[in-house]
């Protein structure tokens, strides 16, 4: 996996916690894994297709993401109920689109597909023969994991 | 008082946007994808469209060509994630009137609103 398609991601999800929650993040230990990812009580899969091929996957607790669609919203949620799930699925877009355009700016065209939501902790997802890169981003809220499986075409 | 259709896959997207406007005095209609936007297009035939890209069935740049070949004047606004200048050229190419890339930013979405409906 190029590590070039790191940053995009990174500071494209800095930018997007800051503008959409007012939440700034700091990344934590970056990790190569080619063992299958092990699901957080939500985790959000887009792929991409183009240039770059693969998947990225976000994860979080749902403590986190009630957390972020209730400062969205500006609404308390007391569950993650399909409206938070939709909002969360949505944050994945946005900051996978906004890694998208700096992935372009670099030479690296690719569309991306609407989000797919896997809920429940624990669940194996296999990347096959994909290498995964793993970086957590710490907030204030909680923690995002960012996998990313990605290849050149 | 201007009709507004909000399209947007995200359920989370079509609140935050209705909230926006109808707060604006505007009246709102919804699709969820692409093909429901034709369709629901045809039937309300609103003033102005805000149209998102990535969504399933019929993505926001077919919807987009399609509207504009059944009504010529068509005043469909993008509002995507995507930024690439790629997508941009071709939104314009296919009739769109302005493009606004996510995150969604409330003002800016209101400033091209009240651009296109003059
Ligand atoms: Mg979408």
């Amino acid at each position: 996996m190029n590590v070039q398609f790191l940053n995009p991601f990174v500071e494209a999800a800095f930018m997007v916690l800051e503008s959409e929650a007012g939440v700034s993040a700091k990344r934590g230990q970056l990790a190569l894994r080619r063992s299958a990812a092990t699901a957080d009580d939500i985790t959000v899969l887009i792929s991409m297709v183009g240039q770059v091929n693969g998947v990225a996957l976000y994860g979080l607790s749902e403590d986190t993401g009630i957390a972020l669609v209730s400062r969205i919203l500006d609404q308390p949620f007391d569950e993650f109920d399909a409206l938070a799930q939709s909002g969360i699925g949505e944050l994945g877009n946005v900051i996978t689109g906004q890694a998208g355009n700096r992935l372009a700016e670099a030479g690296f065209e690719a569309k991306i597909s609407p989000p797919t939501m896997v809920l429940g902790k624990g669940t194996l997802i296999s990347t096959l023969d994909f290498e995964r890169l793993q970086i957590p981003l710490e907030t204030e809220l909680g923690t995002i994991q960012i996998h990313l499986a990605l290849r050149e075409a | 008082m201007s009709k507004i259709m909000v399209v947007d896959d995200a359920q989370f997207m079509r609140v935050r946007l209705t909230k926006l406007l109808t707060g604006h005095g505007y009246d709102v209609s919804e699709a969820e994808n692409g093909e429901q936007a034709v369709k629901t297009y045809r039937a309300a035939r609103p003033d102005a469209v805000l149209m998102d890209i990535t969504m399933p069935e019929k993505d926001g740049l077919e919807a987009l060509a399609e509207i504009r070949s059944f009504d010529p004047g068509a005043r469909v606004i993008m509002l995507t994630a995507l930024g690439q200048e790629s997508m941009v050229i071709q939104a314009i190419k296919s009739g769109a009137k302005d493009y606004v890339v996510k995150p969604f930013d409330p003002d800016r979405v209101m400033i091209a609103l009240q651009k296109v409906l003059g």
